[in-house]
């Protein structure tokens, strides 16, 4: 114990303990330590590498925060934000008015009726694209593929624009639900820094738990020995990629403590019963929880909407799920005061046809359609845009994908119009002429 | 030395425009007979000269010995290779290095898993065309017949029968279909010529883009047999920025048009084979595919290999082959092959490509070539105070992060004791081995990312490094076959340490390591085990065992 020394990993004092102390520090020095401080340094240069400007301080302060409300499949905006009641297109559901004045939503959204002064609705999406996956790709990039570069996805943008070099928590969380609503998000050319935590397989994020048959004290240590072992590696050459590594490791002690953060049964019983007993409630306490500690950006996905046959039945299962646990996830962030800090976005990759067809079903439609952002930047109570009676077309206030990613983006107070440089290649954090819809930011 | 600039266009294609000159022209090339390696050397050397930079010293024989072993056989190599590599004369010893790696199975393997990932990087991995890309390269099917393969999608029987993939993986998305063959098989991004003729490269008009798609455009996948045929008849309509609807001619990139020779059909043929298609692309029930006289896809295929004025098919490989072994293409990006983006090396280019064409598009004598080139030699190690030189260059060898096959296939080599390895000569054996390396790395290499551009490695991988089971029961076991059981049998920790870095690392300890691991050990001396698996995992995940240098 008497031998502790610091051989520059990122590792807590308390934990310098016993094995950490096997190397002298002439040793390590040896071993080609050309530094001992700036943990990320590395990435530092990385960032500086897609960005030249300062890393914009102020606005990571803010501690502003993103939970998006997937809707895999595509919900149909009739029988959610822009119901048609009465019209041959409409179904069978009523509409309800909210506590906005003049803002009517479907009868399937009854609590989030009630909470609309947190919330706009877009309802003039028309992204054009009505397949899932070039839908997805779409609007979650908010622009096209291009074959040439691949994009950051909303989620990965938002933690590179709001996360913090030296946080212990993940940037960026995807949340698994079942079956098709798996889509793991991308970092695209921001690199896998960015890249999202993905729950696949449990609640709990894989590979974050210490096994038992390793020792705590051996599981810093050895870190540490990796790490002083691969520094004169790593100083003779001068790669980013070999530095992001190092950067990789060093994130490993700060993301395990954070696993408790997934562990809903430490909220109050009373807490756990408000979110209900559903997985997307659940997961929606889970985005609450890491949202709370910092986390930047929560992607929880709730599936399958794409309800080609018996399209009512679904959305009056779907809706009852979404309406409770989005209610109960405003409240509980307002509570919190988190609300003023947090935009909660309910989106997926298209919406649902006007046409019912034969199977009582709605098919894939990106011609006219809604989303709803509520929280953190938003002018609750709008219902923005128009589609025709019918809900065939956008008659007014026509918004692109590229629009949506430019209004989510200025929500948090990020300029859309800031730059990335990709190699030599600028490129705009949303897509070149696109425009944030002013209407529903405050 | 030619320094570009970059422009962009608003749908973010990019344009690198020559600022400098260019250094000759191809009539001053080097003499088709010269070897690859000296003509290699020498445009390189060349070039360097000309930009006044100063290459590095070669990389030293063991860490030639892994990088090569890496990049042609897909792993590290074991300690039977690396003593029969001490054993070999030293003046020759690179050179019997290559030609035993080149004849070994992991040459196939590895170029099998080299095409795949290239070639299907978004898909999953199917057997069927990894089975097919195998078989042809055993069978040492030279590259334009592997395209002709592929590009026709000729449902062979047997392990070939995945042929197709390429094709069926992209057959509902017309574009990914054009834009990926413009971009894997001839280094050319068209797809911003998809809206308007490109505004700053003047060779890429929307013709090109929709040339390209005319060829593809009948591609259909039938149903029942999961089969991709062709329509007999249809087109490409596109509207161009005067609005005008435009029907899109067979043309490759070269410009070269072909006519189009579908038969005349009356109305009431062409309603009845309407039909038919419908049938097979929708219908489960039985029906024979039937074969068009006129194919598009052949005849891209004829065209690329006539081309013999930009030669897009032969250089996208060579630019392909040389960016995998060196780190970074002559043309970058690769997929920016076109007359504003002069390679680094024109002239080299210029030469290889005359020389594949006339070698039958051989990928093994091209890739026998760059690896025995001083460019390939050099050390990766740079430690001056002052920038490294531009990649471009190749005054300095990249570092270059493993594939998840390289890396899973080499975790598994080093673990094992060396008595486990056959003997060099046993061919027979080996390849039972290299297959058991290949099955087992199978189910580790979703683990890991693949590089591609703007590559980090993942903090996934520093969590499964550090908290996987498989890790700890697998990688970490001390049974008797494996090298920490290997290690128990030794108390000596010099000869313990010098054999983990020897296993693991290639090469032996620097003294300071050799005293901080030594410190490791001792710290704790009654789980002396126990420290040495701590000690072996701490190599296995630190980066000079991730990369390749």
């Amino acid at each position: 114990m008497s031998h502790v020394r610091s051989f520059g990993t990122c590792i807590p004092a308390h934990h310098a303990v016993s094995r950490r102390g096997f190397l002298s520090e002439g040793a390590v020095r040896a071993a080609g330590a050309v530094t001992v401080a700036g943990c990320f340094a590395s990435d530092m240069g990385q960032i500086h590498a897609l960005r030249s400007e300062e890393v914009a301080s102020e606005l990571r302060n803010q501690d502003k925060r993103v939970i998006l409300l997937w809707l895999a499949g595509g919900a149909s905006q009739f029988e959610t934000w822009d119901p048609k009641p009465g019209a041959k297109t409409g179904g069978p559901f009523r509409a309800i008015q909210t506590n906005a004045t003049g803002v009517h939503i479907s009868e399937l959204l009854p609590e989030l009726s009630q909470r609309m002064h947190h919330t706009a609705i877009i309802r003039s999406l028309n992204t054009k694209i009505a397949d899932h996956g070039g839908g997805a790709d779409l609007v979650e990039t908010g622009r096209l593929k291009d074959p040439g570069i691949l994009y950051p996805d909303l989620g990965a943008v938002v933690a590179r624009e709001l996360g913090r070099l030296e946080s212990k928590v993940p940037d960026y969380v995807s949340l698994y639900t079942s079956t098709e609503g798996r889509r793991k998000g991308t970092s695209g050319f921001l690199g896998a820094r960015y890249a999202p935590m993905f729950l696949s397989e449990s609640m709990i994020p894989l590979n974050i738990a210490r096994l038992d048959a390793v020792a705590e004290i051996d599981h810093h240590a050895r870190a540490g020995l990796r790490e002083a072992l691969g520094r004169r590696f790593a100083a003779s050459r001068r790669s980013q990629t070999v530095d992001s590594q190092n950067s990789a490791y060093q994130r490993v002690q700060g993301l395990m403590a954070s696993a408790e953060l997934f562990d809903i049964t430490q909220e109050p019983a009373e807490v756990q019963a408000r979110y209900g007993p559903t997985q997307f409630g659940h997961q929606c306490l889970i985005a609450r929880r890491l949202i709370e500690a910092g986390v930047p950006f929560v992607k929880v996905a709730r599936a399958w909407w794409d309800s080609h046959g018996q399209n009512f039945e679904t959305h009056q299962e779907l809706c009852a799920d979404l309406d409770h646990s989005m209610s109960v996830l405003l409240d509980d962030l307002e509570q919190r005061g988190l609300l003023k800090n947090t935009l909660v976005i309910t989106l997926g990759e298209f919406g649902r046809t006007p046409q019912i067809n034969s199977s009582l079903g709605r098919d894939h439609f990106a011609s006219a359609w809604s989303c709803s952002l509520s929280g953190l930047g938003i002018r609750g109570g709008v219902a923005y845009g128009k589609t025709d009676p019918e809900g065939h077309t956008v008659v007014e206030g026509e918004a692109s994908a590229a629009d949506l990613f430019a209004t989510i983006l200025a929500a948090l107070g990020i300029d859309h119009k800031h730059e990335y440089t990709v190699g030599a290649r600028p490129v705009p954090l949303a897509d070149f002429g696109s425009k944030p819809i002013l209407d529903v930011l405050t | 030395m030619p320094s570009n600039t970059g422009i962009f266009c608003r749908c973010h294609c990019m344009v690198v425009v020559l600022c400098g000159s260019n250094l000759g022209s191809a009539e001053d090339l080097l003499p088709a007979n010269t070897e690859i390696t000296i003509a290699i050397n020498h445009y390189v050397h060349q070039q360097l000269v000309a930009s006044e930079v100063a290459a590095v010293e070669l990389a030293d024989d063991l860490t030639l010995l892994r990088r090569t072993t890496l990049d042609l056989g897909g792993r590290v190599p074991t300690p039977v290779e690396r003593d029969w590599f001490i054993s070999q004369p030293a003046s020759d010893r690179r050179r019997l290095l290559v030609d035993r790696l080149m004849q070994s199975a992991d040459f196939d393997f590895h170029q099998r898993n080299w095409l795949d990932e290239t070639l299907l990087p978004n898909h999953p991995y199917n057997d069927d065309f990894r089975n097919y890309l195998l078989t042809a390269g055993q069978d040492r099917r030279s590259w334009d017949t592997v395209f002709r393969e592929i590009m026709t999608a000729a449902e062979l029987d047997g392990p070939e029968k995945g042929a197709g993939q390429f094709l069926k993986s992209r057959v509902r998305q017309l574009d990914d279909l054009t834009n990926d063959t413009a971009i894997l098989f001839f280094g050319v991004n068209i797809s911003c010529a998809k809206c308007h003729d490109h505004p700053l490269v003047p060779h890429w008009k929307q013709d090109h883009f929709y040339g390209m798609q005319a060829f593809f455009q009948r591609t259909y996948q039938t149903r029942k047999t999961s089969s991709v045929a062709e329509r007999p008849f249809g087109e490409v309509k596109f509207a161009n920025m005067a609005g005008e609807t435009k029907t899109a001619a067979f043309m490759f990139l070269s410009g070269e048009v072909i006519a189009d020779r579908t038969p005349q059909l009356t109305d009431e043929e062409r309603k009845l084979l309407d039909e038919r298609v419908r049938k097979l692309e929708q219908d489960d029930a039985e029906a024979e595919v039937f074969v068009p006289e006129f194919r598009p896809r052949d005849e891209l295929v004829t065209l690329a290999l006539h081309d013999t004025k930009d030669h897009f098919f032969a250089k996208n490989i060579i630019n392909r082959v040389w960016a995998r072994l060196l780190g970074t293409g002559m043309v970058n990006p690769p997929d920016q092959m076109h007359s504003g983006n002069v390679p680094s090396h024109p002239q080299l280019l210029e030469w290889l490509t005359a020389d594949m064409v006339s070698h039958g598009y051989d990928l093994r004598r091209l890739i026998q070539g760059i690896v025995l080139s001083e460019a390939y030699g050099r050390s990766s190690r740079w430690t001056s105070g002052s920038e490294p030189p531009s990649a471009s260059t190749f005054a300095l060898a990249q570092t270059r992060p493993l594939t998840p096959r390289q890396l899973a296939a080499s975790l598994h080599v080093v673990i094992r004791s060396a008595e486990q390895w056959s003997a060099i000569e046993n061919t027979e054996e080996w390849m039972k081995q290299r297959t058991d390396l290949e099955n087992l790395a199978n189910g580790w290499v979703r683990e890991f990312e693949q590089p591609g551009e703007y590559f980090q490695v993942a903090v996934d991988e520093a969590l499964f490094f550090s908290n996987n089971g498989r890790v700890q029961d697998e990688l970490l076991r001390d049974s008797d076959d494996r090298l920490l059981g290997q290690l128990k049998k030794i108390e000596v920790q010099a000869q313990a340490i010098e054999m983990l870095w020897l296993a693991v690392l290639n090469r032996v300890p620097h003294p300071d390591e050799l005293a901080a691991a030594t410190a490791w050990l001792d710290h704790v001396p009654d789980k002396k085990d126990e420290s040495r698996k701590q000690l072996l995992w701490a190599l296995l995940a630190g980066p000079e065992f991730r990369f390749n240098h």
